[in-house]
């Protein structure tokens, strides 16, 4: 038995985590971690019926996990019924075409982004958005990012190569930095830069995650094993691969290999490389190695840390090196999650769920108030512009531009209003 | 809080809550790292002190002193015996004052334990209750109407009637249908709690039981009376009823518990704290007579924790900060700390389940000294900086003594202190 179905002999059913799960608080449709989890994964043997499809309504927010007592890894027991879903043919057609265009994010990407300002105006136009609703089941409010007219790793090849022999990393980017927000990765590699770092960028993939998370198992399977083959050497090398996107490093650290049954020593080797960007300055920190930041920043801003970074049990190191930043008042929000929890949001039966979900973070960004909200996951971003309408920006632009980058528009512009 | 916090706090129980409150307090930096929540959400939300003394021919105890005073006789390695009554009292004080300014006053009994009803009418001795219990104090003869909801399960207003009446209080039970819980398909205590906020359902509910009181003085209900004023839903309801009213402890996740856990965790990041939960710890490193740091579990590798001072708050064997093995090895889960009271597998248990004498297994804890530093058998310490609180303690049995809460707020409170000092006494 894998560690994932083992943790269910674990539960106390004490209810603890019935009483965090921000989805069960807003809706009847969960009844709550402790049932769908390891409760209903006692009749989910390969020759019983299956016991219940609103399984499909957990967000996989992982908050159940963080508050157990006991150690049941509730959300992946959750996250591998939907893949049996899925695998038994329980899922419609339709929603699982529905789902895998949510969830093929470096697809739609390649297919779209070179054609950036018309996908961006066929994607915002609200009539496209009413018929791929009824049709499809996207929820026509939910926030669509934009395509960005430059790509990433194109950007990142196009400019003069920087070596350095004392420490190199390899860079993640993750497809919301490929296709959506270079400016994250720009502002990321600014930093390590700084701090006199080569940034190595090789061919990658999707890590898999919105698969993973609509019980596409097979193919986040492929994604995750292409990224191994294009990492594996680096991993050898003993180079730290980090990432800004807190979901897709911690796909390849741990959901990848937990839900895949994705033991092999390839994959650990990988899973034990890989860094939340913030984790690794964090070590830099401790080491004495990192540089300190100058620029004073005299904002006060809310930050959330977002379920997928909580979930990597680190703590919250954007936190502390943000606490590095002369004049920057950081408030850290004690909600439980925004609501969109990946591709879950942008379901049409999910959507209202995700934005009640989210109700008392987008209170406590409005209460915040300031020119722009902080946060390290890019749909937790989008989703809390879209609800409080602040813009979002990763704590990386902010350090950036404590080091005196100033590429990242929307720090600049609040800097200058403050 | 960036960096190396003074005082690093392991569990997130009444225990190592109140230790964060109190070094926080004293002006220290403090992180608190958890598992994950714990006897907070599961525990009747009062503070038993001592409910059985030693010296009560093992009957209930009526004083709490009493019969603190006979277990510290025949047993001076007991925590409270070690602390001494002016420390138990100054712990116990300061923890009802700290949640009367929350406006959710504990209460005592001018020294005596209250006798409140469990939720299947069982005496339940304890020291410090909630204002919204007290009225159900069984010592008082007033008649009573248990009321239940019908969409909140496992709690059972007939059987607990009977078993109030076989004891000579008269007691009457209705379970009351509630239009606005109909739609919902699945309820808990927490889900009930939150409806409590909206006036509409105060009324709801007090027009639902009104038809059913006939004479009874106190109306008791699960303790579900909201989160953030339940005092002032009691006095609404009571006055739409015309009655006293009091809450019924019930199955977990317990209302009164995460009251008490949300006062501490507001104040502790009032203070300043960190509260993190998600973090198992599962090693540490020592050099010399320091504890260096530990390590949690996390994704892909072990997250490093340092600190000046570290406070062991993990619980015993229901808490999770020992484990027991089939081959009747008993461990602490991080440090591996010398443990008293072991004994071989087949002696854990007594033969009955509710064997006057408690089961042996529960009174293996970890040993210390005078300054609750971990000690072997021959009383040496195990490390200078390395404070000890709560129910892994040695020489005391929390259940069968009613004193769970009792420990963990005295031990708490001044390991806590003795953290942010980092002195012995």
């Amino acid at each position: 038995m894998n560690p994932v179905e083992l943790s269910l002999q674990n539960c106390i059913k004490c209810n603890i985590c019935v009483t965090a799960c921000p989805v069960a608080a807003v809706t009847d449709l969960f009844p709550g971690p402790k049932y769908e989890g390891p409760q209903a994964a006692r009749f989910r043997g390969s020759d019983q019926p299956m016991p219940d499809s609103s399984v499909d309504y957990c967000s996989g927010c992982r908050v159940c996990n963080m508050v157990c007592p006991t150690g049941v890894k509730i959300a992946e027991i959750n996250a591998k019924a939907r893949g049996g879903m899925v695998a038994a043919g329980a899922v419609s057609a339709r929603q699982r075409l529905r789902n895998n265009l949510l969830a093929r994010s470096a697809d739609l990407g390649r297919l779209a982004q070179p054609v950036a300002p018309i996908a961006n105006a066929i994607l915002n136009n609200r009539l496209v958005r009413i018929v791929t609703e009824s049709v499809l089941g996207i929820a026509r409010e939910a926030p669509l990012p934009s395509f960005s007219r430059l790509r990433f790793s194109k950007w990142f090849h196009g400019r003069p190569k920087t070596v350095s022999a004392k420490r190199q990393v390899v860079f993640f980017h993750g497809c919301s930095t490929e296709y959506y927000e270079p400016r994250v990765g720009q502002a990321a590699v600014a930093v390590l830069e700084a701090n006199g770092i080569e940034v190595i960028v090789p061919p990658q993939g999707c890590c898999g995650l919105p698969l993973l998370s609509n019980g596409e198992f097979d193919a986040a399977r492929d994604y995750h094993a292409s990224n191994i083959s294009s990492l594996l050497a680096y991993a050898k090398q003993g180079i730290p691969i980090i990432g800004t996107s807190t979901s897709c490093t911690l796909t390849l650290k741990e959901e990848a290999p937990e839900l895949l049954d994705y033991y092999g020593e390839d994959a650990q080797l990988l899973a034990a490389h890989t860094y939340d960007f913030h984790e690794y300055l964090l070590e830099l920190l401790e080491q004495g190695e990192l540089l300190m930041p100058r620029r004073p920043i005299p904002l006060t801003l809310a930050y959330h840390a977002p379920c997928q970074y909580r979930a990597h049990r680190i703590g919250r190191p954007s936190l502390e090196i943000m606490g590095l930043i002369p004049e920057l008042n950081i408030i850290e929000s004690q909600a439980a999650c925004c609501g969109i929890a990946g591709t879950y949001g942008y379901k049409r039966e999910k959507y209202q769920i995700g934005m009640d979900v989210g109700r008392p973070l987008f209170e406590f960004v409005n209460s915040v108030g300031g020119s722009v909200a902080v946060c390290d996951s890019e749909t937790c971003r989008w989703q809390i512009t879209h609800a409080t309408g602040i813009e979002t920006v990763h704590p990386v632009e902010l350090l950036a531009a404590a080091y005196g980058y100033t590429g990242c528009d929307r720090v600049e512009k609040a800097i200058a209003g403050s | 809080m960036a960096g190396k916090p003074d005082v690093l706090v392991i569990g997130a129980g009444l225990a190592g809550l109140t230790a964060a409150w109190q070094a926080l307090t004293m002006g220290k930096r403090v992180r608190l790292i958890a598992k994950g929540w714990g006897m907070t959400h599961w525990h009747a939300g009062c503070i038993d002190v001592m409910g059985e003394g030693v010296d009560d021919d093992g009957g209930i105890s009526d004083s709490a002193g009493h019969a603190m005073a006979g277990t510290a006789a025949v047993q001076p390695d007991h925590p409270y015996a070690i602390l001494g009554r002016p420390k138990l009292n100054e712990a116990i004080d300061s923890f009802a004052q700290l949640c009367r300014a929350y406006e959710y006053p504990l209460v005592g009994n001018a020294g005596k334990n209250w006798m409140l009803p469990s939720a299947v009418g069982a005496a339940r001795p304890t020291y410090l209750a909630p204002e919204t219990m007290i009225a159900g104090d069984l010592t008082d003869q007033r008649p009573m109407l248990i009321v239940g909801l019908s969409q909140l399960n496992d709690f059972y207003p007939g059987l607990m009637a009977d078993n109030l009446n076989a004891q000579g209080i008269p007691a009457a039970a209705v379970t009351v249908d509630l239009a606005s819980l109909r739609e919902v398909r699945h309820l808990n205590p927490v889900m009930v709690a939150n409806r409590f906020h909206s006036l509409t359902f105060l009324d709801e509910i007090a027009d639902a039981i009104r038809p059913h009181l006939n004479g009874a003085e106190r109306v008791g209900l699960p303790a579900v009376l909201g989160f953030e004023q339940p005092i002032r839903v009691k006095l609404e309801l009571e006055q739409r009823l015309g009655c006293q009213l009091f809450e019924i402890p019930t199955l977990p996740p317990s209302v009164p518990g995460i009251r008490l856990h949300r006062i501490l965790v507001q104040e502790i990041r009032r203070l300043g704290g960190v509260v993190q939960e998600g973090f198992e710890v599962v090693a540490a490193e020592i050099s010399g007579s320091r504890v260096l740091r530990v390590f949690s579990e996390a994704g892909a590798r072990q997250k490093s924790h340092a600190a000046d001072v570290f406070v062991l708050a993990t619980g015993g064997i229901l808490g999770g900060g020992m484990v027991a093995a089939q081959t009747g090895d008993i461990k602490e889960t991080i440090f591996g700390l010398p443990l008293s009271g072991v004994k071989a597998q087949q002696d854990w248990l007594s033969h009955e389940y509710f064997d006057p004498q408690g089961h042996a297994v529960f009174k293996t804890g970890i040993r210390v000294n005078r300054d609750f530093r971990p000690i072997d058998e021959t009383g040496s310490q195990f490390a200078e900086n390395l404070i000890v609180v709560g129910t892994t303690l040695a020489h005391c049995d929390p259940l069968r003594e009613r004193s769970m809460e009792g420990i963990a707020v005295a031990t708490g409170f001044w390991g806590g202190r003795q953290a942010a000092s980092n002195e012995s006494s």
